[in-house]
């Protein structure tokens, strides 16, 4: 039966092979160079205190030579599609183009129970889709290690600086991607078994799947572990988004996001916002004396001066960096809790297809 | 005697519509049975609830003493060609071959192999490109090699030119001669069973009318026709299936273990055509008087 499986799935076994070699060849032929560009920035082992301006001009370099930035973004994009794609192209047709075109009676007519048919078909795909997947994350992490690097060093530079829980970064790093990809194969598969038709089982599978995958990180995973919250002054260094309000010479600000949190680096920034010397929150400030010159950039020393001397700080929510690894265990293990019950669902759904 | 497939009120509801209903039957071993009966009278669904593929609403059946599909070995024992012979179109000759020997411990390589360069089929071609002929051979050779004592097809040749059929059929009798299977196909035409069947079953409104070897069926029915006559005069043990009259003649079919001895009949044998026909007929005029009798009863 697992020989028949591998048979059945022979040519999206090829097709994704031949799309993993490909990827592989991509970045095998960039890799190195961007290893080596790494080497001679002098990142390894810079001094604290000058690391994160060096590891900004390294990406800035990067950013603008060759084709790294279009190669991160092409991964991350291939990456957080191979789910959808394994789900929709192997998971949706496994039942529904047995059902449609019936060869199921085929199938079940030989010396093997339906229940161990799906189970094999299950896994066998399941397994492969997870495998494709994670292989594509894992060669993208060894390609994008000096970026990561520099990144957690403090750099900044455009979309290479990526914080790890960026939504994009998250979905394409770590174990969630075979949470997804087990996830999105077992709803195509269930969206077969219900629907007995190929292509508008590719359309829900399609549908259900990002609708999901929009919602995760919007209102899921923030809050999958209580925020912690502190209250930190406002230094020359801190870079503010600021805003202004409805009524003159008013304004409010929060933390900028891929600023880092002093104290917290690599920390999920939730929320921030103007506090007073309590800690409370304000939600708007007067600034008469404070007027920000520049309405965008940074605060500059004179406005960040103006708003300490007045007890004005910044309140952040946020998850530290710590909570990277609970979040992608717990939210890949939803996943494959999901997984795993509409895979019941399937046995359940076939054994009454009659 | 040894049932190959035994019914007891045997029932399949499709939510509200009963597709079969009531259906109690018991086929002995060793015969090619035929099973047949207008499109709607619940021959697939009978033969699906055979094997495996459905599960009753009501009643029980059971194959070859156990309940279909019950297990890997009971699927063993069943070989079935379902209705439209499906096979995976891009899967080559080759490959169902590989499919049969890798998900059938019992696979008989060599009887497999032997039929398909019969048919003179290309291993390496696709089966979605054969012809329906072929296509349907393939379904039989992958049914056939798994060496099953009991072999189920529904409507195997309905879809076949009459040559294919010829060829299917006869193809279809060798093995059973090689193999000593019983078999239970379905048609809704008479002629295709007639070649080849020894019992017949006839299924109308999934109930069945009749059951019984083809030798005893044609032996025991007879067309009479003579004077016009009541009926009710007939003696005790002949049965009438049908009749027709006119203002002088009276026509009708009947069931009778005994010789016709009535000087004034003209006694004819049936064809099974006829029998099939007769039974078939009558069954539709039940059919017609009873949403009446419902009407009373509620």
């Amino acid at each position: 039966m697992i020989r028949l499986s591998m048979l059945q799935l022979r040519v999206q076994a090829i097709t994704a092979a031949v799309a993993l070699i490909a990827f592989a060849v991509l970045l095998a032929a960039t890799g190195p160079h961007l290893a080596s560009l790494y080497a001679a920035s002098g990142l390894r082992g810079c001094q604290p205190a000058s690391c994160s301006q060096r590891a900004s001009s390294f990406l800035q370099q990067v950013n603008s030579t060759g084709p790294y930035a279009t190669v991160d973004l092409l991964s991350i994009i291939i990456i957080a599609l191979t789910p959808a794609i394994t789900g929709l192209f192997w998971g949706a047709p496994l039942l529904a183009r047995e059902l449609e075109t019936g060869t199921f009676a085929l199938a079940w007519s030989q010396s093997v129970t339906r229940a161990r048919w799906l189970a094999v078909k299950l896994t066998v795909g399941g397994l492969a889709a997870m495998a494709v997947t994670e292989a594509l994350s894992l060669l993208f992490a060894w390609w994008a290690a000096p970026l990561s690097r520099a990144a957690g060093l403090g750099g900044s530079g455009n979309g290479l600086a990526m914080s790890q829980f960026n939504p994009l970064a998250f979905v394409t790093h770590g174990i969630t991607p075979l949470g997804y990809a087990a996830f999105a194969f077992a709803l195509g598969v269930t969206a077969g078994a219900l629907i007995q038709r190929t292509i508008p089982a590719m359309a829900v599978t399609l549908a259900i799947f990002a609708a999901l995958q929009i919602a995760m990180p919007l209102w899921v995973r923030p809050n999958l572990f209580p925020a912690s919250h502190t209250t930190v002054s406002i230094t020359s260094d801190t870079t503010l988004n600021l805003y202004t309000t409805d009524s003159p010479h008013t304004f409010t600000f929060t933390l900028a996001t891929d600023g880092s949190l002093a104290g917290q680096p690599g920390a999920w920034i939730r929320s921030s916002g103007a506090a007073d010397a309590a800690g409370h929150p304000v939600s708007t400030v007067v600034p008469s004396a404070c007027s920000p010159a520049a309405s965008s950039s940074g605060p500059g020393a004179a406005l960040a001066n103006c708003l300490t001397s007045r007890g004005i700080r910044i309140a952040v929510t946020y998850q530290p960096a710590s909570r990277y690894w609970p979040l992608q265990w717990t939210e890949t293990g939803i996943y494959l809790v999901l997984s795993l019950a509409l895979a019941g669902y399937c046995f359940r759904r076939l054994s009454r297809l009659s | 005697m040894n049932a190959v497939i035994a019914a007891s009120g045997l029932g399949k509801a499709y939510r509200r519509t009963w597709a079969l209903r009531d259906c109690t039957l018991a086929i002995p071993e060793g015969h090619v049975v035929g099973l047949v009966g207008p499109n709607g009278a619940g021959k697939t669904t009978l033969l699906r609830l055979a094997t495996g593929m459905l599960t009753p609403t009501r009643g029980t059946v059971s194959v070859l003493g156990q309940r279909p599909a019950a297990g890997p070995a009971q699927l063993a024992r069943v070989g079935f060609v379902a209705q439209d012979t499906p096979i995976y179109s891009r899967m080559t000759v080759a490959d169902h071959l590989r499919l049969g020997a890798w998900l059938n411990p019992g696979w008989d390589d060599h009887l497999a192999r032997q039929r398909i360069s019969q048919l003179a089929l290309n291993p390496k071609q696709r089966a979605g490109s054969l012809s329906g002929g072929q296509r349907a051979q393939l379904a039989l050779t992958l049914a056939l090699a798994k060496r099953p004592g009991l072999l189920i097809l529904d409507e195997p040749v309905a879809s076949l030119d009459p040559l294919a059929r010829r060829e299917f059929l006869q193809g279809l009798m060798e093995a059973v001669a090689g193999q000593g299977l019983s078999v239970l196909l379905s048609s809704h035409l008479v002629a295709d069973l007639e070649r080849v069947c020894d019992y017949l079953v006839v299924l109308v409104a999934s109930r069945v009318r009749v059951a019984g070897e083809v030798s005893d069926l044609l032996a025991s029915h007879h067309r009479l026709s003579g004077p016009r006559r009541d009926p009710g005069t007939l003696p005790a043990g002949q049965e009438i299936i049908t009749e027709s009259h006119t203002d002088k003649q009276s026509n009708l079919l009947v069931r009778t273990d005994g010789p016709v001895l009535d000087p004034a009949w003209a006694v004819k044998p049936v064809s099974l055509e006829d029998l099939v026909l007769a039974y078939m007929s009558r069954a539709r005029d039940d059919g017609q008087a009873k949403p009446q009798q419902l009407k009373v009863a509620s």
